[in-house]
């Protein structure tokens, strides 16, 4: 194998080109169909003689499944069939896992359940009441073990174990060490460190994770579902299923919102498909918010960390040690991307060479957990923007200005940092500083004094800076393991363009279904540009597996770049044959055509033309009039390759260009907190991202400010709790708290616009962003708001309990 | 599905008359099946969305004898003889949305579309008096229907931009459902970085303990 | 999340419902506005043999003024009480309330009546029940009862009915109109259950001192309690800001609610402070702005 080296740079010249489309606040052609409630999604579909499944849930953290008694449910009417692990046992393999194949997992727990909510049994039955009805029924007698709820605990010898297979419940360990942090930290003026945990939340989106199994004809498994990146992976389903992947079609589904929470998510796909296979009916599985909250396809991250961060007197940083357990669950299935997404910005924007990366992954009784918005870069960002306030506040430096002197300087791109990711493009002093005009800081500081004093409030200011990467590569699924099983290097995405007899254009995508991102929107607006006719009039269709080209899907942040270099791609050579078919017909030569809104025309002599439906009507009816050798029709399919990934070495000193384009953020945030209730609110919030070249401002602007939100609830209001029993005290959304509108404050947003010298149009990702830097710049403005009471963010969410204590405290002691 | 012949629902069953979207439907329902269930899976009406089915998401809104309620905290029985809304009684038509709904559409207030029904239905209860409203209210209005897309800010400029257009319509301008061609805000940005002592949006901390 | 299979009654009169209470008693559960109830038929957590739905009964829709009292049917729905204007005039307190339960889709349909009788210590109408010494009128076919508020809410989800009494209306004594009302509730969310609540009623004299305190707390312990050791502390003395809180602070003691993930329990203390310091302050500068004027 060799690596592929550093591409040429597309050039954008330093001013960005006048584009008709790209750019422009259009509405997006996904929203009519939406707006009168005909989304499309799972839920919504209606199939003749369709059944219904019901899941029980584990009532037990960690238990032997000592018998089902099924008998009680099979005998109300209605009930059709009820499967346990036994059925799993007998008829399908473990699930799709990238972690150790000593932890596997199937859709309903095998001999065991390993954390409350588990499924423990299945009743399908005429409709999901009657289905319920049976649920009800079951007799379930366990043998319960003891429950491992501390990952700390768990790694110690004599706990339980929750895979024997496995042997411990260490699921994966390694230190990564780049430079000398050793000396790095000996050689520092000042050594900052923290002990600190981002607790466990989710992408929680409005619709739950859903599938509809059909056995259709031909023996082929048709599959329905709002999740999974299938055309990537639905080979390892049909592996699951123990059917040959032609005869497995997954066809994708519009979701309501996805934020990490479908990425990947096999359980519920492969259940429906499982008992669809077993009743020889079509079976509809969708999760019920219970069946989220408890026993989703994942949770996110659960970390807790001993961090350390080196300075120089002048307030330079010298290097970076982390020491990370993270709390995965019962399970790994998707082994520990979440941290190589940490490493791939691991010294976020600043110019430090010296880092530790230590990560033990603990296997606990809990849900397993994976991606969420920013797939556990957002929580290294956290860890990192929590030292450096911190050597500021030792250093006596502002935070702006701590920043500022360890930002990497616009000239040094491509940057390659400690690990060996390239950082593509940026200008962080420009982010900061466009921030800085939209917000008074200095005023603030004055009203912060003014405030306290005049009228006993607290107000803090928050300042945070951060990377977002965007458009991962595969090879960060491996290069974890010295011996990766499956050492892939591909993540393509495809799009295919047809023009029709009459001229209408149909863009076949190959990806998974519309998730909340624009992807209809971005790939008609990238269109529109190509050919110049209208994105409305552009019917977006996504493929099934069985047609699909290789794609990726929507996923760290890559999908608008991805598809915008399909589209493009396969414009380029469908706008080649209608040049040719024109060349050949107006007897011109093909150099002297261009494209322009839509027709075929000679340069400088516009007058002589020929519209696209001219061209169809030849492409489909009149071969006699194509070129010689020309297959007749009008489409033309492309898949963009990732644009810049190279493989890491073999001893893993260098982990190869995985996440290169790479976006930045500065939130600043001023915050009153009440410590007498511990209620945070706010009172200006700006946000400023650098996505690269934006395709849509407005639509840009609302993944910022959604995702903005959600940081917030990270920050002060989700938490899936287990007690120390292992027991779940999230099961509802009365428990899991989604901010509504009146906890979200109105985020001022700005863009400032770095191509990316890779990608077509110099577009980055930016999907995550708002979440990624929200909790580090709560945390700093609650610090700063309650700074005379010694407040120091060390927990994500922030409670206000812990706000209220912490002042109390404080007062204790002065008393 | 809770159709009668179905055996385990079958035992107790009422036949219900309401007027639905203005239309008079009469339909044989189980009386366990909820108002939800009932519009999403006897009459087709799936713009009513479960997002949770225990009352906090709000994503199954719908407009009870003109008010908003949770359809997932009702049973379908208890409708007999009131009126039911959706959002599909605003416009069913991609091509001729009502203007709460091009609103939305302008403004970008949604995203993956799951919460949107609803948002588009609350905005229609609260915009009925043709009171302006402050972000501050319109976001008090909007925080029992859970969003997790757009972090709000684009459905509270929806909403206002829909108070304009219904109040223009209402006085005989362009804002009518057949009529409208562009948004009122076109030019509006998405930062405004002038005023820097009171952020635009920024009422104040509005107290959950300060009320009353 | 599907209800599980009952047996529907929709009676259209109090006699028929009262009837059904009676014949059903333990296996029968009252169907009001639904707000508690039917998440909790969605979960599976209640099983009902007979679901009694008293929406239709048109007996319990009636607000007025009845003997110094304003009587609320049980069957008012939360909405209609919020926007009453004579209510707001008569008891002030309830208005002040109103506005923190659930979300405004929950009022619509929520009744008085409904969140009276589930007896939540969190909920913000058993509070002001309990602040206001209202009365709970109860009904079976052994003939009515009048409750009192601080009877009748007896421990977690747990009201003083026998299984065939059913909740018929809620009388509270008219507020004087020199008395000031406040209303303080904190939770994590707007709309969620108050971590702790606090209803204040208080007249002061011309030289600010409390003549009349009425003190109820929501969300402390299994049920709402009145503060009455703080009311008798304020008594005589002047209503201001350190007496108020000097005073207050005392009903952290009566905090008996274990640490949950919402509110440790120490800061449930604290926090029951700060609630009753704040609602006790506020009603007070009401009663001086209801005099002034």
């Amino acid at each position: 194998m060799t690596a592929t080296q550093e591409p040429t740079a597309v050039t954008h010249g330093g001013t960005k080109p006048a584009y008709k489309y790209i750019g422009s606040d259009r509405k997006r052609v996904e929203d009519p169909r939406l707006l009168v409630g005909r989304g499309g999604y799972v839920a919504d579909m209606k199939m003749q003689g369709l059944l219904h499944a019901a899941i029980l849930r584990s009532p037990l953290p960690h238990a032997r499944i000592a018998s089902i008694d099924t008998s009680g449910a099979e005998a109300i009417p209605g009930v059709i069939a009820v499967l346990t692990g036994e059925d799993c046992k007998a008829h399908m393999n473990p699930c799709m896992n990238f972690g150790p194949s000593t932890i596997s997992q199937y859709p309903i727990a095998v001999d065991k359940v390993r954390y409350v909510g588990e499924c423990v049994a299945v009743v399908v039955a005429e409709s999901r009441y009657v289905a319920e009805d049976g649920i009800e029924a079951l007799e379930v007698e366990f043998d319960e073990l003891p429950a491992v709820t501390n990952p700390h605990a768990a790694l110690e010898p004599d706990a339980a174990l929750l895979h024997d297979e496995h042997g411990s419940n260490l699921g994966y360990e390694r230190t990564f060490e780049f430079g000398d942090i050793t000396k790095a930290l000996d050689d520092a003026h000042l050594v900052v460190s923290d002990t600190l945990h981002w607790g466990r939340s989710a992408g929680m989106p409005m619709e739950t994770s859903g599938a509809i199994a059909r056995p259709g004809t031909n023996g082929v498994l048709e599959v329905y579902c709002n999740s999974l990146n299938f055309s990537y992976l639905q080979f390892l389903v049909a592996g699951a299923l123990r059917i040959p992947s032609n005869k497995l079609k997954m066809q994708p589904v519009a979701a309501g919102g996805s934020f990490g929470s479908k990425f990947t998510a096999h359980k519920v796909p492969t259940l429906a498909a499982f008992l669809a296979l077993r009743t020889g009916r079509p079976v509809s599985y969708v999760e019920d918010r219970l069946d989220h909250l408890m026993n989703s396809d994942h949770h996110a991250s659960d970390r807790y960390y001993e961090a350390r961060m080196g300075f120089t007197e002048d307030g330079m940083i010298t290097g970076l040690d982390v020491d990370v357990v993270d709390d995965y669950g019962a399970y790994l299935q998707f082994g520990v991307g979440t941290h190589g997404n940490a490493l791939s910005q691991a010294t976020g924007p600043y110019r430090f060479r010296d880092l530790r990366y230590k990560l033990r992954a603990a296997l606990t009784n809990k849900c397993q957990q994976g991606a969420y918005r920013g797939f556990g870069s957002e929580v290294h960002n956290w860890v990192l923007e929590r030292l450096v306030e911190q050597g500021a506040k030792k250093l006596g430096l502002a935070p702006e200005e701590i920043r500022r002197r360890n930002f990497i300087q616009p000239e040094e791109f491509p940057y390659k940092i400690p690990g060996g990711n390239v950082y593509d493009s940026g200008n962080y002093p420009e982010v900061l500083d466009r921030a800085l005009s939209m917000i008074d800081v200095e005023h603030w500081r004055r009203e912060k004094k003014r405030l306290r004093e005049e009228e006993g409030r607290y107000i803090g200011l928050g300042i945070a800076t951060t990377q977002e990467r965007s458009v991962f590569s595969s090879t960060e699924f491996w290069f974890w393991f010295d011996e990766p099983a499956f050492p892939i290097t591909s993540s393509p995405e495809s799009a295919t363009i047809t023009i029709d007899p009459a001229g209408q254009f149909q863009l076949l995508l190959h990806c998974q279904a519309m998730w909340g991102n624009s992807p209809e929107t971005v790939s008609t607006t990238v269109l529109a540009e190509e050919f110049g006719v209208e994105p409305e009039s552009v019917n977006v269709s996504y493929a099934d597996t069985s047609r699909a080209l290789p794609g990726t899907g929507p996923g760290g942040s890559r999908y608008t770049v991805m598809v915008a270099g399909a589209v493009r791609g396969a414009s380029r050579k469908l706008k080649k044959k209608l040049i040719d078919i024109a060349a050949h017909s107006l007897e011109v030569s093909a150099d002297d055509l261009e494209l322009v809104d839509g027709r075929v025309q000679v340069v400088g002599a516009p007058e002589r033309s020929l519209g696209i439906p001219d061209l169809a009507a030849s492409a489909y009816f009149f071969a006699l009039n194509l070129p010689p050798g020309m297959e007749s029709g009008l489409e033309e399919a492309y898949t963009y390759d990732h644009p810049y990934t190279t493989l890491p070495s073999a001893d893993r000193s260098d982990l190869g260009v995985f996440y290169p384009i790479m976006g930045h953020a500065c939130h600043i945030a001023v915050m009153e907190v009440d410590p007498d209730t511990g209620r945070c609110s706010f009172l200006d919030y700006v946000a400023v991202h650098d996505a690269g070249t934006v395709v849509n401002p407005k639509s840009l602007g609302g993944h910022v400010t959604g995702g903005s939100a959600q940081g917030l609830g990270t920050s002060l209001y989700e938490e899936l709790a287990y007690d120390t029993e292992g027991q779940f005290n999230s099961a509802t959304f009365l428990d899991y708290l989604v901010p509504s509108a009146n906890e979200v404050p109105p985020f001022r947003i700005g863009h400032v616009e770095t191509p990316s010298p890779y990608t077509e149009y110099g577009i980055k990702g930016g999907g995550e962003g708002g979440r990624m830097v929200t909790p580090s710049v709560v945390s700093a403005a609650v610090d700063d708001a309650l700074a005379e009471y010694g407040m120091h963010v060390q927990e994500l969410p922030v409670r206000p309990a812990t706000i209220v204590e912490t002042v109390q405290d404080a007062i204790d002691a002065r008393q | 599905m809770t159709t009668a012949e179905n055996p385990a629902t079958a035992t107790d069953t009422r036949t219900i008359t309401l007027l639905v979207n203005g239309r008079e439907v009469t339909r044989a329902v189980s009386t366990r099946t909820t108002l939800s269930d009932f519009l999403r899976e006897d009459l087709d009406l799936v713009s009513v969305h479960l997002g949770c089915e225990h009352g906090v998401c709000g994503c199954c809104t719908v407009l009870f004898d003109g008010e908003s309620v949770r359809a997932c905290l009702m049973l379908a029985v208890q409708a007999r003889g009131h009126e039911v809304e959706t959002v599909e009684s605003l416009s069913a038509d991609q091509n001729d949305l009502h203007p709460i709904q091009q609103s939305f559409a302008e403004e970008q207030g949604l995203q993956c579309g799951f919460c949107t029904p609803a948002m588009v239905l609350r905005a229609k209860e609260i915009l009925a008096d043709g009171r302006e409203r402050s972000d501050a209210e319109v976001r008090s209005d909007i925080s029992g229907i859970l969003c997790r897309c757009t972090g709000y800010q684009n459905i509270v400029n929806a909403v206002q931009n829909a108070g304009r257009k219904l109040s223009r319509g209402a006085n005989g301008g362009a804002g009518t459902h057949d009529g409208v061609g562009t948004s009122a805000v076109d030019g509006a940005e998405t930062e405004q970085a002038t005023d820097i002592d009171r952020a635009p949006g920024f009422d104040g901390p509005a107290g959950t303990e300060q009320r009353g | 999340m599907k209800p599980p299979r009952f047996l529907y009654c929709d009676p259209d009169t109090l006699e028929e419902a009262v009837a059904l209470k009676s014949q059903h008693e333990f296996d029968a559960l009252v169907l009001a506005g639904g707000q508690s109830l039917m998440p909790m038929l969605n979960m599976r957590l209640a099983g009902p043999e007979v679901l009694i739905d008293i929406n239709g009964v048109t007996d319990l829709q009636h607000i007025g003024r009845i003997n110094g009292t304003l009587e609320i049917g049980a069957g008012v729905r939360q909405s209609v009480l919020e926007a009453h204007s004579e209510a707001a005039v008569a008891v002030p307190l309830i208005a002040a309330a109103m506005p923190h339960i659930g979300h405004i889709e929950n009022r619509h349909r929520g009744t008085v009546g409904g969140s009276i009788a589930h007896a939540d210590a969190a909920a913000e109408l058993p509070c002001t029940a309990v602040t206001l010494d209202a009365v709970i009128v109860v009904r079976s076919e052994r003939g009515e009862r009048q409750i009192a508020a601080t009877d009748f809410f007896q421990g977690f989800l747990t009201n003083a009915c026998e299984p065939d009494e059913l909740v018929v209306a809620i009388r509270y004594p008219v507020t004087s109109p020199t008395a000031g009302s406040a209303f303080t509730e904190f939770a994590r969310r707007e709309g969620d259950f108050a971590l702790a609540s606090a209803g204040a009623v208080a007249e002061v004299d011309a030289d600010g001192r409390f003549t009349s305190v009425a003190i109820g707390v929501g969300s402390i312990t299994t049920k709402p309690v009145r503060a009455r050791a703080i009311e008798e502390a304020l008594l005589g003395r002047a209503a201001t800001s350190d007496v108020i809180k000097d005073a207050a602070r005392q009903i952290g003691d009566a905090v008996t609610l274990s640490s949950d993930m919402h509110a440790t329990s120490r800061y449930r203390r604290h926090l029951a402070t700060t609630v009753v310091t704040r609602a006790v302050a506020a009603a007070a500068a009401d009663a001086q702005n209801r005099s002034a004027s």
